[in-house]
């Protein structure tokens, strides 16, 4: 009798064993995938709202957006914006901001330009993730905003 | 006070007068960590570590504040315009996410 008792609660034992291991890898791969989510997460229509509260922007051929048709390192992705608006005293480009659309957080810079700066013009380099659209959103001194989109190729991520 | 970061302020082009728009570039050496990547030696993920404000400042009076996110390359460079009206200083003050505060400066010398 002690002899089956012993066998069975062995194999009970090792039933138990095998049934959890695999929940214990998922929960494992599963913290590796929330892990992998950046401290300042954030989508592109929130950003948008947050940026425009709201109101949304209008498509314009008023901004040259020079970005790379297939970039193929995604860690460096040189991003240049032209805005082709005067900047006087009363009428100017207020603010520049870089946006992605495929990115954990889709922010990439704000820039608030002031009439010094004689040009609507800001460059720099941003890290894309996989294939995806590029977004400049400009806000014009009369609180309007313009945006446009440029679609870039990324052959390696450069996330992580 | 943290280390000091190796930063470079550029006016292009070299030559400029009074009233001419020259570009000003600024790049400084940084990690500018997601907080997504693993360290290959010790297997533990990276904390986030980016630069976060950046202020461009002519003689102290600001002309262009930034507000940047960690999509932004590892040794970021920014490029903006600017109207000479005179000698002075161009200052750029940044920080980032984890308090380290830093600035550079360039002299400005129109010629002519």
């Amino acid at each position: 009798m002690e002899r089956r008792k012993f066998i069975q609660s062995i194999f009970t034992a090792s039933a138990v064993a095998v049934v959890g291991m695999p929940t214990g890898v998922f929960a494992e791969e599963a913290k590796k995938k929330a892990s992998k989510k950046g401290p300042n997460d954030m989508s592109f229509d929130e950003a948008l709202k947050a940026i425009t509260s709201d109101k949304g922007a209008k498509e314009s051929d008023k901004i040259k957006l020079t970005v790379p048709e297939i970039a193929e390192n995604g860690a460096v992705v040189p991003v240049k914006v032209n805005v082709d608006y005067p900047m006087e005293e009363n009428n100017y480009v207020k603010a520049i901001h870089v946006l992605n659309k495929g990115n954990g957080n889709s922010r990439c810079a704000d820039v608030i330009l002031s009439p010094s700066n004689a040009k609507g013009y800001f460059a720099t380099r941003v890290k894309l993730s996989k294939t995806q659209d590029v977004v400049a959103l400009v806000e014009l001194s009369d609180g309007s905003f313009i945006q446009t989109a440029k679609s870039v190729k990324v052959t390696i991520g450069g996330c992580g | 006070m943290a280390e000091a970061r190796k930063s470079m302020v550029k006016i292009k082009p070299k030559k400029y007068k009074v009233g001419d728009v020259v570009k000003v570039d600024f790049i400084v050496i940084h990690p500018m960590d997601t907080g997504t990547t693993k360290n290959k030696k010790t297997g533990k993920m990276k904390p986030a570590h980016y630069i976060d404000n950046i202020t461009f400042s002519f003689d102290g009076k600001p002309f262009t504040t930034m507000k940047v996110w960690e999509s932004i390359s590892t040794n970021p460079y920014f490029s903006v315009n600017y109207k000479i009206t005179g000698k002075g200083k161009i200052t750029v003050d940044y920080t980032d996410n984890q308090g380290e505060k830093n600035s550079k400066s360039k002299k400005i010398k129109p010629k002519g």
